[in-house]
């Protein structure tokens, strides 16, 4: 039976999306059989962080209303073989879906697939019950932000409220350097605000920008950020792994060559 | 000629407002008057009923009740005393009470509360975990954090000036005791360790204070 993972923020432009795309590739790459579903209806992008927009032919609220059976809807992954995609609505609201409805469609897709990952939308109301309804975990992502670590802890207030079994952190856009400084929020300290699990600490890494543009996700490379998600589906298999140290150590080459 | 009756509906009783200068015989003929006027519209309820204009006699009272009872279906249940007086102790003997009750009796709550939840209860408030920004805490009696206090608490809010706020990690962003209120300074103060902590009232001001033999000896029940 796969395990259905919600992956929620409240706040908007945290990393919800990337998160979902570079865990589900992640997870494919370590020969799990993977869905992802964009319940962003109406502002529709997990497609495009995939790059797999110009495939779309039906979508997730074809699906709910029985216009085309799941399979048709579901998108292959060519770089991933495991991986599929049901992407959102983009010409639809949310209203257009309900929780019963994704329940239903998350159950039905348990015997097919290992992992349904949900790529949450930002906010609180019907998209976000939406998304919650069908899933036995949930991924909170949270920047070291007062104003992200606010909204995550309202969120982990509704998850534990509709009595989620799981609920785990993941601290995305750390910067080491301004950690170092005194200047930003470190991973305890959003932990010890939030009060629950952790699973993943990403660091700010702008190579993530150019993963995102090219429609590639980073997981697996050798950046800081692909390593951070590849341990985060470690973790999520269950797996005992240490934490990355984000701190920039210069070595001699390095310096040398003037890169880092 | 000036209304020397006036009856007024309130949802679950009337109200029969009396003349206080005419002769209470002449009275009485202008309620019988006025009742039987009535007695369609007021049906056969059943109604708590008050007298307000005139102060009337135990004797005076039943005779009025008497004559409702002759001329209309009503059944009156009971008579409201209108005393302001009466009411204020009433009023105070109730509430002194009910703060006492509040101040010593409290309930246990385990748990963190999160942005956007609100816990709010009539007794004294022991909470296990943390009170996060965004969230609120209201009790009518004292309030104890097991915990951080970094949201909003409201203790005494009934009126009471005794009650006070404990919190192992005291960093609120508002406190409130009774009618006073105060907030976190706007530039939060960096570096300072982790400490119980109290909030009491003392002379309109909300004061924060280590929690020490002389702070606790001055707490009243």
């Amino acid at each position: 039976m796969g395990e259905v993972i919600v992956i929620t923020s409240g706040k908007g432009g945290v990393g919800k999306t990337t998160t979902t795309a570079n865990v589900g590739a992640g997870l494919a790459k370590l020969d799990k059989k993977v869905i992802l579903i964009d319940t962003d209806i109406g502002l529709r992008n997990l497609d495009v962080v995939l790059g797999l927009e110009n495939r779309i032919v039906y979508n997730l609220v074809d699906v709910i209303e029985g216009n085309c059976r799941i399979k048709q809807a579901l998108i292959k992954d060519k770089r991933y073989p495991s991986l599929y995609l049901l992407p959102s609505a983009q010409t639809r609201d949310k209203t257009s879906v309900s929780p019963e409805q994704m329940k239903k469609l998350a159950d039905e897709l348990r015997g097919e697939f290992d992992y349904i990952l949900l790529d949450c939308p930002a906010g609180i109301e019907q998209g976000f019950q939406n998304a919650i309804a069908g899933a036995d975990r949930a991924l909170v992502i949270t920047t070291p932000e007062v104003s992200a670590v606010r909204d995550a802890d309202r969120i982990i207030g509704l998850l534990e409220a509709s009595e989620m079994k799981q609920t785990q952190l993941i601290v995305n856009r750390i910067r080491p350097d301004m950690v170092k400084r005194g200047d930003m929020m470190t991973s305890n300290d959003v932990v010890e605000i939030l009060a629950i699990d952790l699973i993943g600490v990403v660091p700010d890494d702008e190579n993530i920008v150019i993963s995102t543009n090219q429609g590639e996700p980073i997981v697996g490379s050798d950046a800081m950020a692909g390593r951070a998600y590849m341990n985060i589906c470690h973790r999520l298999l269950g797996e005992d792994v240490p934490y990355l140290d984000l701190t920039i150590k210069k070595g001699f080459f390095s310096k040398l060559f003037g890169k880092n | 000629m000036k209304n020397s009756v006036i009856i007024k509906g309130t949802p679950h009783g009337i109200i029969v407002v009396l003349d206080d200068q005419m002769e209470f015989s002449e009275l009485k003929k202008q309620i019988v008057e006025k009742i039987k006027e009535l007695s369609k519209f007021l049906g056969s309820a059943q109604m708590a009923i008050s007298f307000e204009g005139r102060t009337l006699t135990e004797e005076q009272q039943r005779e009025v009740l008497d004559i409702i009872a002759e001329y209309s279906d009503l059944h009156v249940i009971c008579v409201v005393e209108n005393n302001p007086e009466l009411d204020q102790v009433f009023e105070k003997a109730l509430n002194d009470k009910l703060m006492e009750l509040s101040n010593t009796t409290g309930q246990f709550v385990k748990g963190n509360l999160r942005s956007g939840q609100v816990l709010e209860m009539e007794t004294s408030i022991i909470i296990i975990g943390d009170v996060n920004p965004g969230a609120s805490i209201t009790s009518k009696g004292n309030i104890i954090i097991i915990g951080s206090l970094k949201g909003t608490a409201f203790a005494g809010a009934g009126g009471n000036n005794n009650a006070f706020i404990f919190a192992l990690d005291m960093n609120p962003v508002q406190i409130r005791i009774a009618d006073t209120i105060a907030r976190a300074p706007d530039k939060p103060k960096k570096g300072e360790n982790k400490e119980a902590k109290i909030a009491f009232l003392e002379d309109g001001n909300i004061y924060i204070e280590s929690v020490n033999r002389r702070v606790l000896s001055d707490i009243r029940m």
